[in-house]
């Protein structure tokens, strides 16, 4: 929760508050969506006398503090922000459970006057509990320059409660606000559901206890739709027998539609607010800008329409980071910086700096010879600068550095959240559960991170599966920003050759998965931004944080893999090696020997064994001289080391989130799955390519 | 441990705003020690923190911003 903040010199001289230390009999609660000034509503109301504790049994903090308002003592308390009194966060667990817990109390709902429909969707849930409350417009200020017009008088009268638009940060319209709290009302807008639910409600409603700050019909509603978080209270306070009653209403309830019951519910409540909403908001002055943003907005979320918009962006990375930074990019920084410049200069200062021969040659080899043709430890065939740098800074760098610079764009633009909502739907056709696009989207980032997203899963089945279809195909950002400057050398079909096998592979995993499971699902909320143009400010400083990241994280195990190679060369591993993996990287995949080596390294880091595969080709890439033979084999290859098993830190998150069983059977099924598609997309594209 | 800087943040993809100390990566990921990646407490989307060179920059553009 955001710590009460000051109001500013101006503000106070302007509309002066009594902030006494009182001893209060009534209590007034302030909810409202994240982020919508409710703390600043506190302290412009409390001062500095408050007491912040955790609110019992969890983590969240509770602000408390007290205020004499319109002369009346009140007790003020501020909640963790929610936008449902369903909760499926903690914090929102917190502010359901303070409503519930707490006796006379009424409510001020802070909203965003500009995100009313949010607002709005809380207002109606608020309605429902027959809490007593009154709804401040927060920053109407703000709403106005934008070109909203709220018609005040139609929404309290909608709404049968005081409304007061408010700029908090100012404290305009706080003393109307809580000049009516004494004599706050429940609202009567109370959305109707379709006949089966409302009959349900009827069931289940005499079945709850009468006491409690939320009223039946809102708890009805929460045990309907299967909170969890409610299993206590209705435990603690309904017979056994009526227990099973409700479980028994709740599934038969729950059988008559595909969505699970919380999507059928935040629907239909969201149908009534949208048409309040609409009743009561209009927007002048929308400029020819916002309106194409905000058509664009809605194509991107479109199953059918999001797809060429999804095509768009992916063409527009491709060229920036497949063209632009893997091709000009690194041909500058691997030839004209590293391999012309640096190395030589690095070789000449160590001749210089260290005179003894043979320390010398341990080093950067014998002269004259060029140094991919010996084994010098700094400068050499496995050098640690020469090959461990290269990869970290002169090849992989650039690429990661142009796709970090492309994500940064599409999450400042408000696309992201947009990307998670299309592919929720195309999830959800493939039967998979809802909430398991947030973790799977989340693994274009880090898979390591992702893995432990899969906690959102409800079950352990499920978070096994998003888990397993996490390590098996969905390539990290480094990984993918070297995919993306491989598939820039292939020709259209082979790209669609990778994508194709990668996609199918995941939908065919997700399918059968969707078989093992049974059919019930659960849903995200995820509020969506503007679709805006995104600030180059903002732009450069996330880029730079993620490439900081990098250097951080990527760079030690470039030189840790690299010194694994050098160890391995002296001992004539690499050799053994390649032999040993010959059956399968040469006879099955029938891909050059040395890629064993690229596969067994990227368990290190994936990026690092793409990197490998990505130097082996890429000067037929360069030249345009890519053969068939070639086409297959980095298709092949690709294919594989995306589905291959994860990298070392994805791997040790997988054991500990899912424990050592589960982590180790992963890791085997992958193993043999990945060599098998790898096979088959082989022998395909042999007959059909 | 997660080397984060105990300060707000704002998650880019579901805009939540929370208080970054303990919302680091787990000890039981092996790049834990010095890690800067955010987990949003919110929607779990993980983003690096600004600081260092990049923390710099956000400062130096919020200073020109006020400042012009």
């Amino acid at each position: 929760m955001t710590p009460p903040a000051p109001a500013t010199r101006h503000a106070l001289r302007t509309e002066p508050l009594d902030k006494r230390v009182v001893a209060a009999t009534r209590s007034v609660i302030l909810v409202g969506n994240p982020n919508v000034g409710k703390s600043v509503v506190f302290g412009a109301l409390t001062g500095t006398y408050v007491t912040v504790s955790n609110y019992p049994g969890t983590t969240v903090e509770v602000t408390r503090g007290t205020a004499t308002l319109a002369g009346q003592p009140w007790h003020v308390m501020d909640t963790p922000g929610t936008n449902n009194l369903t909760p499926m966060s903690e914090d929102e667990q917190v502010t359901r459970d303070i409503l519930m817990k707490e006796r006379d109390y009424v409510c001020v709902q802070v909203c965003d006057a500009k995100n009313l429909r949010r607002g709005l969707l809380l207002t109606a849930q608020l309605a429902e509990a027959g809490v007593p409350f009154a709804l401040a417009l927060n920053m109407a200020d703000e709403a106005a320059s934008r070109g909203f017009h709220i018609d005040v008088a139609q929404l309290t009268q909608a709404l049968g409660v005081d409304v007061v638009p408010t700029v908090a940060i100012e404290r305009k319209g706080l003393a109307q606000l809580t000049s009516g709290l004494g004599a706050a009302r429940r609202s009567g807008f109370t959305p109707r559901y379709d006949d089966a639910i409302e009959a349900a409600l009827a069931e289940v409603e005499p079945l709850l206890p009468a006491k409690g700050g939320l009223s039946r019909r809102a708890v009805a509603l929460m045990a309907l739709v299967g909170d969890d978080s409610l299993r206590e209270h209705l435990a603690a306070n309904i017979a056994e027998v009526d227990l099973a009653r409700l479980e028994d209403a709740r599934r038969r309830l729950a059988a008559r539609y595909p969505e699970s019951l919380r999507f059928v519910v935040s629907k239909q409540r969201l149908a009534a607010v949208d048409r309040l909403h609409d009743a009561v908001v209009t927007r002048s002055r929308v400029s020819a800008a916002s309106t194409f943003a905000r058509r664009l907005g809605a194509w991107s979320t479109d199953r059918f329409l999001g797809l060429p918009v999804l095509a768009f962006v992916l063409f527009v990375s491709y060229e920036f980071v497949g063209v632009f930074g893997a091709k000009t990019a690194v041909d500058f920084l691997e030839n004209a910086v590293f391999y012309d410049r640096l190395v030589p200069w690095t070789e000449a200062f160590l001749r210089w700096a260290v005179p003894w021969k043979g320390a010398q040659e341990f080093l950067v080899g014998p002269a004259g010879v060029p140094f991919r043709e010996h084994a010098g430890f700094i400068v050499g065939r496995y050098g640690l600068f020469s090959m461990g740098l290269s990869y970290g800074v002169a090849i992989v760098l650039p690429i990661v550095t142009t796709f970090f610079i492309a994500f940064s764009i599409l999450e400042d633009s408000g696309y992201l959240p947009r990307l998670a909502v299309m592919v929720n739907r195309t999830f959800k056709s493939m039967g998979l559960n809802g909430k398991a696009v947030l973790p799977m989207v989340l693994g274009l980032g880090c898979d390591t991170m992702a893995t432990m997203t899969a906690r959102i899963m409800e079950t352990r089945k499920e978070r096994v599966i998003v888990t397993l279809l996490l390590a098996l195909g969905v390539p990290c950002s480094a990984q993918m920003a070297v995919i993306l400057a491989m598939v820039a050398g292939l020709s259209l079909a082979a790209t669609a050759w990778f994508a194709g096998s990668v996609v199918a592979t995941l939908i065919l995993v997700g399918w059968l998965a969707a078989k093992v499971l049974p059919g019930r699902g659960s849903d995200f909320i995820l509020e969506l931004p503007p679709l805006r143009v995104p600030q180059a400010g903002n732009v450069a400083v996330k880029t730079l944080a993620r490439i900081e990241w990098y250097l951080r994280e990527a760079l030690p195990l470039f030189i840790l893999g690299t010194l694994i190679l050098y160890a391995l060369d002296r001992v004539h591993g690499i050799g053994l090696l390649e032999r040993a993996a010959a059956p399968v990287v040469v006879g099955l995949l029938q891909l050059p020997k040395e890629a064993a080596v690229a596969f067994i390294l990227g368990f290190l880091r994936r990026d690092y064994a793409a990197a490998g595969l990505f130097l082996h080709y890429q000067p037929f890439m360069k030249a345009g001289t890519m053969t068939r033979e070639m086409q297959i084999e980095v298709v092949v290859a690709l294919t594989t080391i995306t589905l291959f098993i994860p990298c070392i830190a994805n791997f040790f998150m997988v054991l500990k989130e899912r424990g050592w069983k589960t982590g180790v059977a992963i890791a085997a099924f992958i193993l043999p799955f990945s060599l098998a598609v790898g096979a088959t997309v082989n022998a395909l594209m042999r007959w059909l390519y | 441990m997660p080397a984060l800087v105990k300060r707000m943040e704002r998650c880019p993809l579901c805009g939540a705003e929370f208080d970054a100390e303990g919302q680091g990566c787990r000890p039981s990921c092996p790049m834990a020690t010095g890690c800067k990646v955010i987990c949003c407490p919110s929607c779990r989307y993980s983003f690096p923190q600004e600081t260092g060179l990049a923390g710099r920059l956000k400062a130096f553009l919020e200073r020109r911003r006020t400042h012009p």
